[in-house]
C-alpha cells in the first residue's frame, strides 16, 4: 500500500480490485518464464521480447494497464495477501528440523482441514475448570488415551487376541483395526469429517464396535440412540446434535429405522449420509460394503487427541431442549483406565455387557475392555434366555447388567439351569438396585464378584463396590468413589452433610462432563459455583465413603435402565381433547424397577376414557412404546401450587 | 575525494585488477565487472543502476561462498541457510566501496540488498542476481533463476555501485546448468533433480538436444508461500493492518505459525530459515562444483604452506 494513502484516497473500489486483480497478478513477477538462455550472447532482440514473462514491476504495469502505480501496487499486494495467506510455515516445521521435503507430504493451505461451524460449536462446548484441569493432569488421570490410539496399542502387542466375540464370529484386535480402517475410510469419502457428529442406532453388535471405533478413527463425534426411539425422538435429537451421518438398522421387524432416517433427511440440513446395516435400502450406503469395498484409511490421517469431543450423549429428555451430553477422551477413558484394575479387569477377560451400548453404562464395558485389551462378548438383543446361553456358551468372566436382567433371569431360574461359573465380576447398575437381590446373586455364583456402580451419562463410573467388599457393602450400597472422583452428599443450600445424614449426591472430579451441549438453561442449575454435579439423586455415605441411593429428586422415571422423562408424554396428553391435566409418575415394579403411571383430570362433561385409547393416542404420535403408560388413574382434581404447577409428590397411586 | 570534473586513475585496467584483489583477499571468490549499459537496458524503470545512483559508472559484482559440504549433506533445513554467509559478501562490498573512494577517489556505494520497501517483499531495489549475471560470475539455472557458477557452485552476491569507469566483464560463455548428470535424468523422467525435489513444484523446464536450456518456468510466489519465510513476515503484518476488525488482526499476528515465526525472527534462536533450498541440496553444481567445497578451495593455499621451507 501507498504510505500514508488510504484506499478511498487512492480510488481503490471492490469492483477495481475485481476487474484487475487477476491481470496485475499474473504480470507481476509471480511467474516467470523464459525461453532458451539470451543473456548468455546477449541477444538483446530476444532479451527484450522475453522481458514480460520475467513479470513487469508495478510502473509497468502501471504504465500498461491505465492505473496510477498506487493503485497497482494496492491491487497487487491485496491479491497476493488474498492468495498467498502465508501460514504454509506449519509445514516447515512440521517437515523441518531432520527431514527432508517431500512434495506429497505437503497440503495447500486451501485444502488443509477445517472444522465446520457445527464441529466447533461442540468442541467450543468442553469448558473445564483449568483450576481442576491442573490437577488432572498433574495426577496422571488425564493423559493421551484414545480409543485409536489404545486399539493400536492391542494390535501391536496382542494382534491376534479376540477382541469381539458374537456367537460364532469372533474378531481378533487386528482383524478389528482393519475393519475399523476400512469403514473409516469409506464414512470418510461419504463426507464425514473430524468433529462432526454421527449418530448410531444399533444393537449390541460387532457392527456397533466397528462403527463406534470408525467415527472415533476419524476424529468424528458418536452419538447414541436407543434403540425404542422413533421418528419424533430421532428427529429432536438428530436435529440437536447436527449430525451429518445417521447408522440404524434397515429393518426391524415392525419398522425401518434407515428409511426413517432417509424421511428425516428432509427436514434435517445437516444430516446428509444415511449407513444401513442388513439389506440394502436405496438412498443408503450399506455399513458391510463400506467395510468390503473401502480401502484402509490413509495412515497419515490424522488421529484423535484425547481433548477431541468423542461422544454426544443424551440424557433421558427428549422435549424441546434435549440435554446433550458431550464428553471429550480425557474424561471417560480417564474414567475406564483407572477402573479396569478396581474391577480386577485384565487382558485375559471376556466382558459381556447385557446392558445396550446405546447406554453410558454399556459403552462403559466396551471402555473397561479396550483400556486393558480384553475381549467383549457381544449380546445383540438381552432376552434372559439369551444372555443365560451367552454366558455359558461363551465363558464370560465379566458381566456387565443392570438388576432388571439379574432379576429377570433369577425369575426363570436360569441360574440353576445354565453353567454360569465363567463369571468372575458382575457389576449392577443402571437402576435402583434391592439389596436381597444383590445376596441372591452372590449366593447363586460363589466364585463372583457381585458389585454395584452407580453412574449418569454426565460421569459414567462415579461410584461403585470393588470385588473383595464385604457383601452387605455390595448390596446395600452402590460403593465409593472411583479414583479420581470426588463426591460430597449436600443439602439444599450445597453445604457438604457428614456421614450418614441423607442429601443430594454431588460429582467431581475428572470423569465429569463439561456442562450440556446448547443448553445453558440447564448448565445454570446443574453445577455449583465451585464445579459440583449436582446429580439430582438423594444419597447418603457412610464413613467408609460407600454411598447409598435413597431416591431421587428428579422426575424422571426409570423402567428397566431406560430413563425418560414424561414431559412430552404429558404435553401430548394435556393436548388430547378430552383431557384436560395430566401428569405422569414412576410406579414401582419388581422386575423393571418402575413403570409409568399416568394421573388425568378430563374437561367437564366427559365421563371416562381407558388407558388402551391413551396408549393408541400416544402410540399414533409416534412415541416409543417404552414410554406408553401402563397405567391410569383418573382424578377429580390435580394437587396444584398457587403458580398452578402439578405437585407430583401428592399424587398417590391406588393400591 | 576527487571531483569527477578532475578524472580518475588512467588505467582501468590496472584499478579493475586492484578491486579485485581486494576483494578476493578480503573473501570474495569471484569479482566481475557488469557491463552498464546492459544493465540499464535490462532492469525495468526504478531499478536500473542509474536510479539509485545517477552518476554511476562501473558496477562490480562479487560472490562470496556458501553453504559447506557438511550443510549441503544435513537432512536439516535449518542448517540449509547457514546463516549470516551472505552477509560476508556485504561486508567485503562495503569495504570494496570505501577501497575504491580511498584509493581511487570515486564516490562509491554499497548496493543495499533490501527489497524495495513501495514494491513487496519480491522486488529488490536493485537485482544483485542480474549484476552478477552480467558481470559473468554466474549463470541463471532451472532452481529458480538461482545463479550457479561453474567453479564455486552456489555463492552469495553482492555489488558496488561507483563512478569509476571500469573495463566490463561479459557474461559467462557457457552456462553450467544443466549438469550432464541432470540432463541424464532429465531424459529418463523428465524432470532435474531440483525440478523433482521442490516441495512446492515450482520449477520446470524443458532441455534441448544440446543439453542446454530449453525453457524454464518458475512459480515465484509459490515458492515464497511455501518456503521463503521472509515472505510471511510482512505479510502477516500486512494483513494485521489493513484488517478492519482489529480483534481479527490481533489474532492473526498472534497465531501458533506467526508466534513461531516472531520467536525465529527474534534474536532468541538464531535459527531463522529463510529458503528451503531443497533444490540446491539436490543440484550436482552447487554441492559438487570443483571449488565449490571450502577445503578445496584452500587447498592451494595449504599445500603452498606446507612447502614452504
Amino acid at each position: 500500500m501507498a504510505r500514508g494513502l488510504s484506499r478511498a484516497q487512492l480510488g481503490i473500489t471492490d469492483e477495481m480490485i475485481a476487474t484487475f486483480g487477476e491481470t496485475i497478478f499474473q504480470m507481476s513477477n509471480n511467474l516467470q518464464v523464459r525461453e532458451g538462455d539470451p543473456i548468455r550472447t546477449l541477444n538483446w532482440a530476444e532479451i527484450e521480447r522475453q522481458r514480460e514473462g520475467m513479470g513487469l514491476a508495478d510502473a509497468q504495469i502501471s504504465e500498461r494497464i491505465g492505473l496510477s502505480r498506487e493503485q497497482v501496487m494496492f491491487i497487487r499486494n491485496h491479491e497476493e495477501s488474498r492468495r498467498f495467506r502465508t501460514g504454509q510455515q506449519a509445514y516447515l516445521l512440521d517437515l523441518g528440523g531432520g527431514r527432508r521435503f517431500r512434495p506429497e507430504r505437503v497440503i495447500p493451505l486451501a485444502e488443509r482441514f477445517k472444522f465446520s461451524e457445527s464441529a466447533l460449536r461442540l468442541r467450543a462446548a468442553l469448558r473445564f475448570d483449568p483450576l481442576l484441569v491442573r490437577e488432572y493432569i498433574r495426577h496422571g488421570w488425564w493423559r493421551d488415551d484414545t480409543l485409536h490410539g489404545w486399539i493400536s496399542r492391542h494390535v501391536k502387542e496382542r494382534p491376534d487376541a479376540p477382541a469381539l466375540m458374537q456367537g460364532d464370529r469372533v474378531i481378533s484386535y487386528r482383524g478389528l483395526a482393519d475393519q475399523v480402517s476400512r469403514l473409516a475410510e469409506g464414512l470418510r469419502q461419504a463426507g464425514v469429517a473430524r468433529g462432526e457428529v454421527v449418530t448410531v442406532q444399533l444393537p449390541n453388535t460387532i457392527e456397533f464396535a466397528v462403527a463406534y471405533l470408525a467415527i472415533c478413527r476419524l476424529g468424528a463425534v458418536l452419538c447414541t440412540l436407543h434403540m425404542p426411539y422413533r421418528g419424533a425422538e430421532l428427529e429432536a435429537l438428530l436435529a440437536h446434535s447436527r449430525a451429518v451421518a445417521a447408522i440404524g438398522l434397515a429393518d426391524t421387524k415392525d419398522w425401518s429405522p434407515a428409511r426413517t432416517y432417509l424421511a428425516l433427511k428432509s427436514r434435517i440440513p445437516t444430516l446428509q449420509v444415511i449407513v444401513a446395516v442388513g439389506t440394502p435400502v436405496e438412498g443408503t450406503l450399506s455399513l458391510n460394503a463400506l467395510i468390503e469395498h473401502s480401502p484402509p484409511l490413509d495412515a497419515r490421517y490424522p488421529a484423535p487427541l484425547a481433548s477431541d469431543p468423542f461422544l454426544l450423549l443424551y440424557t433421558s429428555g427428549t422435549t424441546s431442549a434435549p440435554k446433550g451430553v458431550p464428553h471429550p477422551y480425557h474424561t471417560m477413558l480417564s474414567n475406564a483406565w483407572v477402573g479396569a484394575p478396581e474391577h480386577r479387569v485384565t487382558a485375559n477377560d471376556r466382558i459381556l455387557s447385557a446392558a445396550p451400548f446405546t447406554h453410558l453404562y454399556g459403552l462403559y464395558s466396551l471402555h473397561v475392555a479396550w483400556a486393558v485389551g480384553a475381549a467383549t462378548v457381544l449380546l445383540p438383543a438381552f432376552t434372559p434366555g439369551d444372555l443365560a446361553v451367552t454366558i455359558e456358551r461363551d465363558r464370560p468372566t465379566g458381566l456387565w447388567c443392570g438388576p432388571p436382567h439379574a432379576a429377570a433371569m433369577r425369575a426363570q431360574g436360569l441360574f440353576d439351569k445354565h453353567d454360569l461359573s465363567s463369571l468372575t465380576l458382575a457389576i449392577l447398575s443402571g437402576s435402583a438396585c434391592p439389596p436381597e437381590l444383590v445376596r441372591w446373586l452372590q449366593a447363586k455364583t460363589p466364585q463372583c464378584a457381585v458389585t454395584q456402580l452407580w453412574g449418569m451419562t454426565e460421569t459414567q463410573g462415579a461410584l461403585y463396590s470393588r470385588p473383595g467388599d464385604a457383601l452387605d457393602v455390595a448390596a446395600t450400597s452402590a460403593g465409593r468413589a472411583s479414583p479420581g472422583t470426588e463426591i460430597r452428599i449436600a443439602d439444599a443450600d450445597d453445604r457438604a452433610l457428614p456421614s450418614g445424614e441423607e442429601g443430594e449426591l454431588q460429582v467431581r472430579g475428572c470423569l465429569v462432563f463439561p456442562g450440556f451441549y446448547d443448553n445453558e438453561a440447564a448448565n445454570r442449575t446443574a453445577f455449583t459455583a465451585n464445579g459440583w454435579y449436582r446429580s439430582g439423586d438423594l444419597a447418603s455415605m457412610d464413613d467408609a465413603g460407600n454411598v447409598t441411593i435413597t431416591g431421587r429428586s428428579k422426575d424422571i422415571i426409570n423402567r428397566g435402565g431406560v430413563k425418560f422423562n414424561p414431559r412430552e408424554i404429558e404435553d401430548l396428553l394435556d393436548a388430547h381433547p378430552v383431557i384436560l391435566q395430566s401428569a405422569i409418575i414412576p410406579m414401582s415394579d419388581p422386575v423393571l424397577g418402575e413403570r409409568a403411571c399416568c394421573f388425568v383430570m378430563l374437561r367437564p362433561g366427559v365421563a371416562m376414557i381407558t388407558l388402551a385409547e391413551i396408549v393408541a393416542y400416544l402410540a399414533a404420535q409416534n412415541i416409543a412404546k417404552i414410554k406408553l403408560p401402563e397405567r391410569l388413574v383418573i382424578v377429580p382434581e390435580m394437587p396444584l401450587t398457587p403458580t398452578r404447577k402439578i405437585i407430583k409428590g401428592r399424587l398417590v397411586i391406588p393400591a | 575525494m576527487r571531483h569527477p570534473s578532475e578524472g580518475f586513475p588512467a588505467d582501468p585496467i590496472a584499478a579493475k585488477q586492484a578491486i579485485f584483489d581486494y576483494c578476493k583477499k578480503r573473501g570474495a571468490l569471484a569479482v566481475g565487472v557488469a557491463d552498464l549499459a546492459a544493465l540499464e537496458r535490462i532492469a525495468p524503470p526504478g531499478h536500473r543502476p542509474t536510479d539509485l545512483m545517477p552518476r554511476v559508472k562501473s558496477v562490480i559484482s562479487l560472490g562470496v561462498g556458501g553453504q559447506t559440504q557438511g550443510a549441503w549433506q544435513l537432512p536439516a533445513k535449518a542448517m540449509a541457510y547457514s546463516g549470516s554467509t551472505e552477509v560476508r559478501g556485504y561486508t567485503v562490498a562495503y569495504g570494496c566501496a570505501f577501497f575504491i573512494e580511498q584509493k581511487f577517489g570515486a564516490p562509491s556505494v554499497y548496493v543495499p540488498p533490501d527489497i524495495d520497501p513501495e514494491s513487496g517483499p519480491r522486488v529488490p531495489l536493485q537485482s544483485l542476481k542480474l549484476h552478477a549475471e552480467i558481470a559473468g560470475i554466474g549463470a541463471r539455472s532451472f532452481a529458480g533463476d538461482i545463479l550457479l557458477h561453474p567453479q564455486f557452485g552456489f555463492m552469495y552476491y553482492a555489488s558496488v555501485f561507483t563512478e569509476l569507469e571500469l573495463p566490463p566483464d561479459q557474461p559467462m560463455a557457457e552456462n553450467p546448468c544443466p549438469a550432464p548428470s541432470c540432463v541424464s535424468m532429465y531424459r529418463s523422467i523428465g524432470r532435474t533433480p531440483c525440478m523433482k525435489f521442490c516441495p512446492a513444484q515450482c520449477l520446470s523446464g524443458e532441455i534441448d538436444d544440446a543439453g542446454k536450456q530449453k525453457s524454464s518456468r518458475y512459480d515465484m510466489a509459490a515458492c515464497a508461500e511455501l518456503t521463503q519465510e521472509y515472505e510471511a513476515v510482512p505479510k502477516i503484518l500486512a494483513e494485521a493492518v489493513r484488517d478492519e476488525n482489529r480483534s481479527h488482526g490481533a489474532d492473526r499476528l498472534l497465531d501458533p505459525d506467526s508466534k513461531m515465526l516472531w520467536y525465529k525472527v527474534s534474536a532468541g534462536s538464531g535459527g531463522w530459515f529463510a529458503q528451503c533450498f531443497e533444490c540446491m541440496r539436490v543440484c550436482p553444481i552447487a554441492t559438487q562444483a570443483p571449488q565449490a567445497d571450502p577445503i578445496l578451495r584452500t587447498e592451494e593455499a595449504r599445500s603452498a604452506a606446507a612447502n614452504k621451507p
